[in-house]
């Protein structure tokens, strides 16, 4: 039977690489050539890097080599009830055939907890989630804050109105026509427009939510800005409030997807 | 380097980024192209024979660079030996496109990067920081400070 390649000496490069290290520290480990199938003694004290999904050993702190490599995906972290009473023990589980899980111990209970901590949050699929859900905010709050401006300048400039926020109709039916009607657009009012139309663009998901409430025809192809004006106007106070409540209030649940 | 094939083999079933036929030939000299089954999975890229269930081989794809080969084709080098390269051949230039920028994006590194540009944006744009909600601001990996070219 073929051992499976892997490009270990770019692994290597990269555990020695000066990225940045996770978490590093001395964890007592078992397994390893020429040791029991079941972890039992004291174990072995090595010198643990975590980077990224790659939990390594080494010998020492300045060892050139790793001496193993765990890769973290599809696995759980618990505590672990260690060999001989073994204190701030845990374990790095896998939800695969034929894996055991491996049992690390820390010196403390400051280093278990961090430990774990850490090694839990590891995955690349964790890491994916947190940076999509950051990519959905900063869309959000460039919207938000194009919109911001351009009700701003709206303010300044321009005759239309804002609609009060209950007002369901949409642009096209609150009496202004079509044409230009409102304030000739002036640079301040092109410049907001362009943004207007900008963070429209990158801003899909919650734009359907717009959709489904307001049936806007002119939305978001529209050519005629003083419906956007006007459609704007009454759904900023409502889009504010629903982003303050998104990014700044609590998110329980999320904490507990991410629980070892 | 001790490690667990079992645990590769396991996440090189997992559900893949990109899956497809490709043509692979190894950095040695000599190497032919052979028809492989290769499937990106989070920041590995599994090489398989197309009648096989276990992958003959892994590439962490940390540290990568991955450059276009001729009409249709790529290939993937590691920083520290740049000119030792894994060849691909696609089947379109379309789909040659398609490999390449996904895997330029697969690495751990390229999303800490990601992530951390949101984050400043974010926090400049509304004086909050969001990672405060996951609990994970004080992290060494999320710093700025710890990101080095």
């Amino acid at each position: 039977m073929g051992a499976m390649k892997l490009n270990e000496r770019s692994v290597a490069h990269y555990a020695l690489s000066d990225s940045p290290a996770d978490h590093t520290g001395f964890l007592r480990t078992w397994g390893g050539p020429g040791t029991a199938p079941t972890p039992s003694g004291t174990g072995r004290r090595c010198w643990f890097v975590l980077k990224g999904n790659l939990l390594f050993s080494f010998e020492s702190r300045e060892s050139r080599a790793p001496l193993s490599l765990v890769v973290l995906e599809g696995c759980t972290v618990e505590l672990a009830e260690a060999p001989v009473s073994e204190e701030f023990a845990f374990a790095i589980c896998f939800d695969a055939p034929g894996v055991r899980p491996h049992l690390l111990a820390a010196d403390g209970p400051a280093a278990q907890e961090a430990w774990v901590k850490a090694l839990s949050r590891a995955s690349f699929s964790y890491m994916r989630l947190v940076v999509r859900e950051l990519e959905s905010q900063l869309r959000e709050a460039r919207h938000s804050l194009a919109l911001h401006r351009h009700s701003s300048w709206k303010a300044i400039g321009s005759h239309c109105k804002p609609q009060a926020p209950d007002r369901r109709s949409p642009g096209l039916e609150n009496g202004h026509s079509p044409s230009k009607d409102c304030s000739p657009v002036d640079s301040v009012e092109e410049r907001g427009s362009k943004l207007a139309r900008q963070g429209l663009a990158e801003w899909q998901g919650p734009a359907s939510l717009f959709l489904d409430r307001r049936q806007s025809p002119a939305f978001p192809e529209t050519s005629y800005f003083s419906t956007l004006h006007n459609w704007y106007g009454q759904e900023i106070t409502e889009l504010r409030q629903r982003w303050l409540r998104r990014v700044w209030g609590s998110q329980p649940a999320r904490e507990k997807q991410d629980g070892p | 380097m001790r490690y667990n094939e079992k645990e590769l083999q396991a996440l090189s079933r997992q559900p893949a980024e990109l899956a497809a036929e490709l043509g692979m030939r190894g950095p040695k000299k000599g190497s032919v192209l052979k028809r492989r089954l290769v499937k990106l999975v989070v920041n590995f890229l599994f090489y398989f024979r197309t009648d096989e269930a276990e992958p003959v081989g892994a590439l962490l794809l940390e540290r990568c660079r991955v450059t276009q080969e001729e009409p249709s084709g790529f290939s993937i080098s590691f920083l520290e030996d740049p000119e030792r390269k894994y060849h691909f051949a696609c089947g379109s230039e379309a789909q040659c496109q398609e490999w390449m920028g996904a895997l330029r994006r697969a690495s751990y590194e390229f999303m800490r990067r990601s992530l951390i540009f949101y984050r400043n944006e974010i926090q400049k744009m509304t004086g909050k920081d969001p990672l405060e909600q996951f609990g994970i601001s004080e992290e060494a990996r999320f710093q700025l400070g710890g990101l080095k070219a």
